[in-house]
């Protein structure tokens, strides 16, 4: 019996018309993916492989063309979301953007003061907490990103180069944050291209390239056929 | 209604906190002040010259606020992407933009109302006329650039911000224009074109219905039933023009 | 440094080119005996939520164009022009009629001066100031055998308006004495004698003086209608005061 999916996409297609002509471009062209509960999963490709157009039109920014999206989760109030290179209001304090977000699920006012604030010493902003945005560095607002994107207690996460921008500390924060994600019995899903973190986080990994997912599995089962990860991906992406 | 009222609190805090806001209201009351040296002028018309000018100062910033935020306000989020925070959490497009409007609305209240307040008390330490009908104008004014800003937003959901303020300048002139638009109508000499002024007329929000600035320099006086069917007029219209940004943006893919 | 003292000299001299070029200019451009002055129906066509904003300006425009040319060469071709304007955008403007008529004087028209006060009262009948100039410029500017009793009829207007000054029906019946029209003369000094103060009076009984004639049975006659129109009281205390003289 298999495992219930956190996420299941099928034969995803997404084209979208650029330019004056509207000329057509297929982004995804047909993928499958499916990411089981409590996985850490790691959606990997070269640049303009379709990952981040993947996770958005599974959260509704983008509308699929053809082919299905199944959130195995009960709506978007049980999912978080990091965007890639993360912008957020900078005229507000860090502890201001994550009440404003918790606002967004409903949150009581009780249940968000206690969530906010447990939220900033886990990403470790507690000092930074009544700064502005704008006067945070990039990786301060990595961190503020992540912050948000669990303030709902999400069932399934999505983050999108989640390590980018930042220090080794703060690297290992995350990671620490998204191995007691897994613990809690959350799922995970992550865009990257730092192949050592997927290596020590991920249970499972697709590798997508020109629009579709050309190989799914296991990290062991990559590293059945190669000595590293990295060689792993070179292999199948330039196959 | 939470999410509405959480984005409108944010829109407020976005805008009052902008700088160019600040400087622009600084601006309108250095204007306001300005009338002071009309009135005096004018021959024994102080007051009515504050009043008046002082109005016209209130209603051409407050254009500007309404035209210039507005704008901006959709398009930023969706530039900075922003939008992706927001909508991938259980918000509406259409809470979205609900809750911006009326936040906008918040800080466009207080604009004004500062305004108006500075001008009543100038005019009562001034002049000694100051009459409340000074503060039910600016009431209106505010109601006039509620479709404004409303007509604004419907644009910006469609293309630039630059755009969206410009279309928002012609709709507030055109609003002016009603009645003209109107006696096309009554030409009557093309059915074609009997039929598009009269999609015009309706379509372009009625500003020139009121005078509400003549009510206050005593020179019409304002028929409140009349007053009070326009006030639901344009908030009827405001609800419409959202509506329809709220539909459009519906559309909209980030 | 240098550069920055440079940049900071170039900076200062442009800013003197600048102040320097409009110094320079005549302060003031030769005021122009006409100018262009829209129609009223542009601005009501084309931006009625301003309309009293732009009679305002224009009002303001009025009384410098007024100044500028009064003391200077005395034209003022375009002054019909903006005071049509101004009480066609702002009818209820009282101060712009009455400007506009005195100045209109000092351009020589009259006759527009009268026509536009006499537009003023029909928009603000409630006025006394309108009829009550008017009974002034006709009286003043006015031409014919007829124009004391045009005169007094408009003061007589005036004085029927509430709040008008009590000056207004003594006026009337003056003039109306002099343009040969004694009995509705005897009539308005009753007015008079009834609207006003201890000096009202006074000067009521002075002006039916000099209208009644001095014989007694015959002033008695002139005075009958008027004894009907007024309170018994004050009727009797006006006879006594004009018949204090034949008593003896």
């Amino acid at each position: 019996m298999t495992e219930p999916s956190a996420l299941q996409i099928g034969g995803l297609r997404k084209t979208v018309h650029v330019g004056f002509r509207r000329r057509a471009v297929e982004i995804l062209k047909g993928v499958d993916l499916r990411v089981a509960e409590n996985d850490v999963f790691g959606l990997l490709g070269p640049n303009g492989a379709g990952k981040t157009t993947t996770v958005k039109v599974a959260l509704g920014l983008m509308r699929p063309s053809a082919g299905t999206v199944e959130l195995g989760v009960d709506g978007l109030s049980h999912v978080g979301y990091l965007p890639e290179n993360p912008y957020f209001y900078d005229y507000l304090s860090g502890r201001e953007f994550l009440g404003f977000c918790a606002r967004l699920f409903g949150l009581d006012a009780g249940t968000r003061g206690d969530r906010v604030e447990s939220l900033l010493r886990d990403v470790g902003l507690e000092a930074a907490a009544g700064t502005h945005l704008r006067k945070y560095s990039k990786g301060m607002l990595q961190r503020i990103g992540i912050a948000q994107a669990l303030v709902n207690d999400p069932e399934l996460v999505l983050l999108d180069e989640p390590m980018t921008g930042l220090d080794p500390i703060g690297r290992v924060e995350v990671k620490r944050i998204i191995e007691s994600l897994h613990e809690r019995g959350k799922t995970v899903l992550f865009n990257s291209h730092i192949l050592s973190d997927v290596h020590e986080l991920c249970t499972r990994i697709a590798i997508m390239r020109e629009g579709r997912v050309i190989w799914t599995g296991s990290v062991d089962e990559a590293l059945a056929e190669a000595p590293t990860l990295e060689d792993f991906f070179m292999q199948v992406v330039t196959a | 209604m939470n999410q509405i009222a959480a984005i409108a609190v944010n829109t407020f805090k976005e805008t009052i906190r902008d700088r160019v806001l600040a400087v622009i209201v600084v601006f309108a009351l250095i204007m306001i002040v300005g009338g002071l040296w009309l009135g005096s002028i004018s021959l024994g018309e102080q007051g009515r010259m504050m009043k008046d000018f002082g109005l016209v100062a209130v209603t051409f910033f407050g254009l500007i606020v309404a035209v210039f935020v507005a704008a901006g306000l959709v398009h930023k989020e969706v530039e900075k992407r922003t939008v992706f925070v927001l909508f991938s959490k259980p918000v509406s497009r259409a809470a979205f933009i609900t809750g911006k409007f009326i936040g906008l609305c918040g800080t466009m209240a207080a604009v004004l109302a500062g305004m108006g307040v500075f001008l009543f008390l100038l005019v009562w330490a001034v002049a000694g006329d100051a009459s409340g009908m000074t503060l039910v104008a600016v009431l209106m004014i505010y109601v006039q650039l509620l479709a404004v800003m409303a007509v604004t937003i419907f644009f910006s959901t469609l293309g630039s911000a630059i755009l969206a303020s410009v279309l928002g300048i012609c709709v507030y002139v055109a609003g002016q224009l009603s009645h003209n638009v109107l006696s096309l109508t009554r030409l009557g000499k093309n059915a074609v074109t009997e039929a598009l002024s009269w999609v015009v007329y309706v379509i372009i929000p009625n500003f020139s219905a009121v005078d509400v600035k003549a009510g206050v320099v005593g020179e019409d006086t304002l028929a409140w039933g009349q007053v009070a069917l326009w006030t639901g007029y344009l908030l009827a219209y405001v609800v419409v023009v959202l509506a329809l940004a709220a539909l459009v943006f519906r559309r909209k893919e980030f | 440094m240098l550069r920055r003292v440079v940049a900071i000299l170039v900076v200062l001299a442009c800013a003197g080119v600048v102040v320097a070029y409009q110094v320079s200019r005549p302060a003031r451009a030769p005021a122009d005996p006409r100018v262009f002055v829209p129609s009223p129906k542009f601005f009501q066509d084309f931006s009625p939520s301003f309309r009293t904003s732009i009679a305002d300006a224009y009002y303001l425009i009025m009384v410098q164009y007024y100044g500028e040319h009064v003391a200077g060469d005395g034209k003022l071709d375009s002054l019909p022009a903006m005071v049509d304007l101004v009480t066609t955008l702002s009818p209820h403007f009282t101060r712009a009629y009455l400007f506009g008529a005195f100045a209109l004087i000092d351009a020589g028209r009259a006759d527009v001066a009268y026509t536009v006060l006499q537009r003023g009262f029909k928009e603000n009948p409630g006025d006394w100031h309108f009829p009550a100039y008017l009974g002034f410029f006709a009286y003043r500017y006015g031409e014919g055998e007829t124009k004391n009793l045009v005169a007094a009829q408009w003061y007589e207007k005036a004085a029927a308006i509430p709040g008008s000054p009590d000056y207004l029906p003594r006026l009337a019946a003056a003039l109306l004495a002099k343009g040969g029209e004694e009995e509705k003369a005897i009539l308005m000094w009753g007015q008079a004698y009834l609207a006003g103060d201890k000096y009202a009076r006074k000067k009521a009984v002075e002006g039916l003086e000099r209208v009644l004639p001095k014989e007694k049975e015959a002033r008695m006659r002139a005075l009958a209608p008027l004894y009907e129109t007024m309170p018994e009281a004050d009727a009797n205390a006006l006879i006594a005061e004009l018949f204090k003289a034949y008593v003896q």
